[in-house]
């Protein structure tokens, strides 16, 4: 599949008119990508298909000008559509490669199931539903649903629905909602209080990098509502308080945008669970408005679109 | 035959803790919180000597914390009463790995060379460092191309190094001295523990595979400034979020805000990072507009400015930036592919 998309990629770039290519090269780090954002044609050479691509390279096109050829998995996929929902991107300026995912390996898992750092792995290989893992020569067996990402064991669409190119062959939802729902369930077990509780201490640890908002797709405002001072919505001090305000926002503003990518909890440096708040406002979307982002592209946006059935007495 | 330095048994070290626990905050390596960093010693776990490999929070934030009250004020009369944060009580830092050291020293010449930074030094002159020498480096660690061993430090007390039962331990200052002599549980050192030492101190320098050639950094990154194409291509990935320069052990920028409610209040000054759009946005313009010129300063600051300032790069290759980043963007890799020869391209 990767000489396929290695040629795909190039052919773009020669005959198509596509001004950048966007899809993972290898990473520095053991077991790693990371996006490769190229017009050269001899660097497409270099994209690779693997568990470990796990950025949302939707988030590019944003900044991105010209035409652009992506790689894309489902939640990425997802990612573009509601981007062309929301009138961010362009349909006729991407050229999608969709690429089925069978799935991301969370690192961080491997690590903690194995008590080693990912540098101490000589391999990790997904085979089927297992995953092996070569420590020092040896070989450990784990489940693959054990050292997958929680969004993926929930994700419904693995295989791009919208795409222009489609790469090998679709791949099935692994489709265990509870698995990837665990810890959101583990939050809805408790009494409020408790809740309250966790997600203070959680976010009391909170450093104000912005990093989920910066890999996040769905978040492409030109300016931030962090950033305003007229008025103020939220104090720059990193107090868990203004925090949880931050989180709360970000989520109203993303909900009906989030394909729960999960890319806000995976580049959160502190760890902070936040896949359980956007996966949260996802369901509260879809049971409030039968609304999942980044179907389809020609429905308008959740929050851009209005019907009169929808009045209440306190809109006119 | 006895030499300079000292060694104390393994099974000694907790109760080392304990006596230095009766005149110091103890911290030491942590995984309590979500990730690894210093946390107050619970005078019991030493654990961490067999986890420990550096934390995710760099020690920086001992003396420069991401969120600190500088002081608090009041409506009084018609002025303001100030009340100026209390002075910080005495702390022992066990653990300090040679890169994150060498960090604290690079923050003492910005707020206590060039400028007395009151609330840096409180901290700074309350706290000893007690060096651990690496076992075991990360891929991602390049201290050996910045002049760094993962074994030897000038930047800390006293320096302790693991030669299998026992620690070896160097006396570097004379507050290090000190606290040795109120030990009993430590011995004189012999030239096999010595020896012993050494071998174990090349061993470890040569587990640091990462190398990075930066005798030539410095003119390189002033040759290709103004290659706009060059800056960027390599920004291109960047995600402009604070995770690198927050989690740097020399990056020092900071931010002033005041919290105001019923005229009352306070000052706090936290972490800030040139990777920030609005980090030097202004009422007219914006010098740093674009996310290639943000990228271009933070790697000139570390390899160009700082030095041409303080006559030494301000990054100790303790790897944080490139473990951290969520997309994989790696200054060694930048730094080894800098254009060789000056760009003709124009900036603008």
């Amino acid at each position: 599949m990767e000489q396929e998309l290695r040629k795909e990629a190039r052919k773009l770039l020669e005959e198509v008119n596509v001004d950048y290519i966007v899809g993972f090269a290898r990473g520095s780090l053991k077991f790693s990508t990371t996006p490769l954002i190229t017009k050269d044609k001899e660097e497409v050479a270099s994209l690779v298909i693997s568990p470990f691509m796990v950025n949302n390279l939707a988030r590019f096109l944003i900044e991105m000008p010209g035409r652009v050829g992506i790689v894309a998995k489902g939640c990425d996929s997802r990612s573009v559509v509601s981007l062309i929902q929301d009138n961010q991107v362009i349909r006729d300026k991407v050229v999608i490669i969709g690429v089925p995912c069978s799935g991301l390996i969370d690192i961080a898992k491997v690590e903690k199931l194995a008590n080693k750092d990912r540098d101490e792995f000589d391999d990790i290989t997904l085979q089927g539903e297992e995953t092996v893992v070569i420590i020092g020569g040896q070989k450990t067996k784990f489940p693959t649903k054990d050292v997958l990402f929680a969004h993926c064991l929930g994700c419904e669409s693995p295989t791009p629905k919208e795409y222009d190119i489609l790469l090998g062959k679709p791949r099935d939802a692994i489709g265990d909602e509870a698995l990837s729902r665990r810890e959101i369930k583990q939050l809805e077990d408790m009494v409020p209080e408790q809740r309250w509780g966790f997600w203070k201490e959680q976010l009391s640890h909170c450093i104000r990098c912005y990093a989920c908002r910066q890999i996040c797709p769905a978040c492409f405002c030109e300016r931030c509502f962090v950033e305003e001072s007229q008025p103020r919505w939220i104090s720059s001090v990193s107090q868990w308080q203004d925090n949880l305000m931050f989180q709360v926002i970000r989520n109203i503003h993303v909900a009906g945008r989030c394909t729960d990518c999960g890319e806000c909890e995976r580049a959160c440096p502190m760890n902070i669970p936040l896949r359980s708040l956007s996966k949260k406002m996802s369901e509260l979307v879809d049971e409030t408005f039968r609304y999942t982002a980044g179907i389809d592209k020609n429905e308008p946006a959740l929050m851009t679109a209005y019907e009169h059935v929808e009045a209440e007495d306190l809109i006119m | 035959m006895a030499t300079n330095n000292k060694k104390i048994s393994k099974k000694d070290v907790a109760k080392l803790l304990d006596i230095w626990s009766q005149q110091f905050s103890v911290l030491v390596p942590s995984k309590k919180e979500n990730v690894a960093g210093l946390a107050m010693w619970d005078g019991v776990d030493i654990g961490f000597l067999e986890w420990y490999r550096n934390t995710v929070i760099p020690p920086k934030a001992n003396f420069l914390p991401s969120m600190e009250k500088m002081f608090s004020f009041k409506k009084d009369g018609d002025g303001y009463h100030i009340e100026i944060a209390q002075d910080e009580p005495k702390q022992l830092i066990f653990g300090i790995r040679p890169c994150d050291a060498r960090g604290i020293t690079m923050l003492d010449k910005v707020f206590t060379e060039t400028y007395e930074d009151p609330y840096y030094v409180s901290k700074r002159k309350n706290t000893v460092l007690i060096g651990l020498s690496c076992t075991n480096p990360y891929d991602s660690c390049f201290c050996t191309s910045l002049g760094l061993k993962p074994t030897e430090s000038a930047d800390v007390d006293l320096m302790f190094t693991d030669i299998g039962d026992e620690f070896l331990i160097e006396e570097i200052t004379d507050n290090g001295k000190e606290l040795m002599g109120v030990a009993s549980l430590v011995k004189q050192a012999t030239k096999a523990d010595d020896a012993k030492a050494r071998t174990v101190k090349a061993a470890i320098s040569d587990k640091v595979i990462r190398k990075l050639d930066t005798k030539e950094t410095a003119k390189k990154l002033q040759a290709c400034f103004s290659d706009k194409d060059y800056w960027e291509k390599v920004a291109a990935k960047c995600i402009s979020c604070g995770i690198c320069t927050f989690l740097c052990p020399t990056c020092f920028c900071f931010d002033i805000c005041d919290e105001l409610v019923k005229k009352q209040g306070a000052r706090y000054r936290g972490w800030d990072s040139c990777s920030f759009r609005l980090y030097t946005n202004m009422p007219m313009e914006n010098p740093r507009e674009e996310k290639w010129r943000r990228v271009r300063q933070k790697v000139c600051h570390k390899y160009e400015f700082y030095p041409m300032n303080f006559d030494v790069i301000a990054c100790t290759g303790c790897g944080r930036c490139t473990r951290l980043c969520p997309v994989n963007w790696d200054i060694s890799q930048i730094l080894s592919s800098l254009p060789a020869s000056a760009a003709s391209r124009s900036e603008k």
